[in-house]
């Protein structure tokens, strides 16, 4: 679905690249973490994912990006996000309506989808969200949850094939973040959407992605599935990527000479493991 | 230090967004506000500091009512530490945003006394001074933030959420920096923060809010342990926790991954032993 080869970026007026050498391969219907310390390239990653780099940020531009065949620089950013619906880390940005039906219509407008689809499309969202009961509230009055749902919701109407999110759980609380994540399980699962996410929360990673891209100071640390790379969970902590505090527990359990493979990826996991070893 | 009695506020709708709570914090104390979001911790946090004052029952910091004490009073002792770094700093360099809250604050110490307290924090923080907030990163703003609440050497810190945003290695080290504020100089911490592994790792007391009431208030641990607590306020314990109550007996002290090594091992060494 996305092709990344060699890509180097270099933003215009910046003495270094943003992005070096990045070589990646995001599968369709994949669900793919990005995660990282701050600093090391993932918001410029996302942006030259759906051509917002080099379209609307000037720079030095190296290597490819192709997304469902059509190479970014060469096609339009009107084409591009056709494929790749992007929700931006500062949702507040991003919403320019004032009422959440007419935030959902806006892009469905833009995109000239025909009158009588309209209605459906705005359904399937808001009900795929879970905000039906939303859609005639104001947007300030809507929590910081309430609103990340809106921009999710008013992206998928689009039924873009690549969701492509910016830490959309940055301000949210546990329950919430949990509930967004779960959503995009289920766009996933159910529609085989392609999800890239990048995220902070290690944990929610782990439970929810496939697949994990680790950046730091602009390359690609590691990638691969979610369990081979939190393997690797030492070497993560020395460049400042956190690690679940039970992938921690299978790090020192192998060590003792309990566990076989050094990892455990949530609670469940870790659970069996321990009552194998105990019972 | 910290008495809130039969405090409520509201801004102004019909809904008030913190409902009869009391609670009394000691000097010394690490005390964190858990709970979702809406659940008034933010608003708590205000009170405190007498940003807000209640409409209902009285806040009274050493002694001192909120509703009655001005500003410059109250930063005194209190410092505040904003979600947003960006709604806090206010100057062009590093060093002009921590001398402008001690130059506030400190009105009787002299200038000599002003620009060595700049110095020792712009080296505890590793600042050279003549950066500029506004081309830091997120981050670094939030050290900057952090640098200048400290400078006047607070009796009482409040945090809200001083991590969000941030990665591990930036939040790990603001935390270690207020812990060592917390201990050496026995700085009283109250911090709202949505991550349960740093309020594990750093808080000794929890304050449990939903719908604008404090529904709990006692130990981390004790408060973790609660499960219908947590789901009442919409929580979720921290991993190893959440593992430690699922397992059962044998493992009620095993709360850090260092701890549940250990109650694993001994008890898989001890069923090696008898087989």
């Amino acid at each position: 679905m996305i092709s990344i080869e060699s890509l180097t970026f270099q933003y215009e007026g910046s003495t270094e690249p943003a992005v070096k050498d990045i070589t990646l391969n995001i599968e369709d219907g994949g669900f793919f973490g990005i995660i990282g310390p701050a600093g090391a390239g993932k918001t410029t990653l996302a942006r030259a994912l759906c051509g917002i780099v080099p379209h609307h940020y000037k720079g030095d531009f190296y290597g490819s990006v192709t997304v469902d065949s059509m190479d970014t620089v060469d096609s339009k950013m009107t084409d591009i996000c056709r494929v790749v619906g992007m929700v931006f880390q500062d949702v507040e940005s991003q919403i320019i309506s004032s009422v959440v039906e007419d935030e959902l219509l806006y892009g469905l407008e833009n995109y000239g989808i025909p009158h009588e689809e309209i209605e459906e499309r705005m359904d399937f969202a808001l009900r795929e969200v879970g905000i039906e009961d939303l859609r005639y509230r104001t947007i300030a009055s809507l929590s910081g949850g309430q609103r990340q749902k809106v921009a999710i919701a008013s992206v998928i109407a689009l039924r873009p094939k690549v969701l492509l999110l910016d830490e959309p759980t940055g301000e949210l609380d546990p329950g919430s973040s949990r509930q967004v994540f779960g959503l995009l399980k289920t766009l996933n699962e159910k529609y085989g959407i392609t999800i890239v996410v990048i995220e902070q929360k290690i944990m929610l990673l782990s439970e929810f992605a496939k697949e994990l891209a680790v950046m730091s100071g602009g390359s690609m640390f590691c990638h691969g599935p979610v369990r081979e790379v939190l393997k690797r969970a030492r070497e993560l902590e020395e460049i400042g990527v956190n690690c679940p505090r039970v992938a921690s527990l299978a790090q020192n359990l192998h060590k003792e000479g309990l566990l076989k493979t050094p990892v455990l990826i949530n609670v469940d996991e870790a659970e069996a493991a321990v009552r194998r070893l105990i019972s | 230090m910290i008495l809130l009695e039969n405090v409520s506020f509201g801004y102004g709708d019909d809904s008030s967004t913190v409902r009869d709570i009391s609670f009394h914090i000691e000097r010394g104390e690490f005390a964190a506000i858990l709970g979702a979001n809406g659940a008034g911790k933010t608003t708590t946090a205000k009170l405190i500091d007498g940003l807000l004052k209640p409409t209902k029952g009285r806040v009274l910091i050493n002694g001192l009512d909120t509703a009655k004490t001005r500003v410059s009073e109250r930063a005194r002792h209190v410092g505040y530490l904003f979600q947003n770094p960006d709604r806090q700093i206010c100057k062009n360099t590093v060093r002009e945003e921590i001398a402008f809250g001690l130059t506030a604050v400190w009105q009787n110490a002299g200038e000599d006394a002003i620009a060595r307290r700049v110095d020792e924090v712009l080296e505890s923080f590793g600042f050279s001074g003549d950066e500029e907030p506004f081309s830091l990163s997120r981050g670094e703003r939030q050290r900057v933030a952090l640098a200048s609440v400290i400078a006047i050497r607070p009796e009482i810190m409040i945090l809200d959420e001083p991590t969000t945003g941030l990665d591990y290695r930036e939040c790990t080290h603001i935390m270690d920096t207020i812990k060592t504020m917390n201990e050496e100089q026995k700085t009283t911490v109250v911090m709202v923060c949505h991550d349960m592994e740093v309020v594990a790792s750093y808080a000794t007391r929890a304050l449990v809010m939903a719908g604008g009431h404090l529904l709990g208030d006692g130990p981390v641990k004790t408060i973790f342990r609660d499960q219908e607590l947590l789901k009442r306020a919409s929580l979720l314990p921290p991993q190893i926790v959440e593992l430690a109550l699922r397992l059962g007996p044998g493992f009620e002290n095993a709360d850090t991954v260092e701890e549940m090594t250990e109650a694993v091992s001994a008890r898989a060494k001890r069923k090696g032993a008898g087989v």
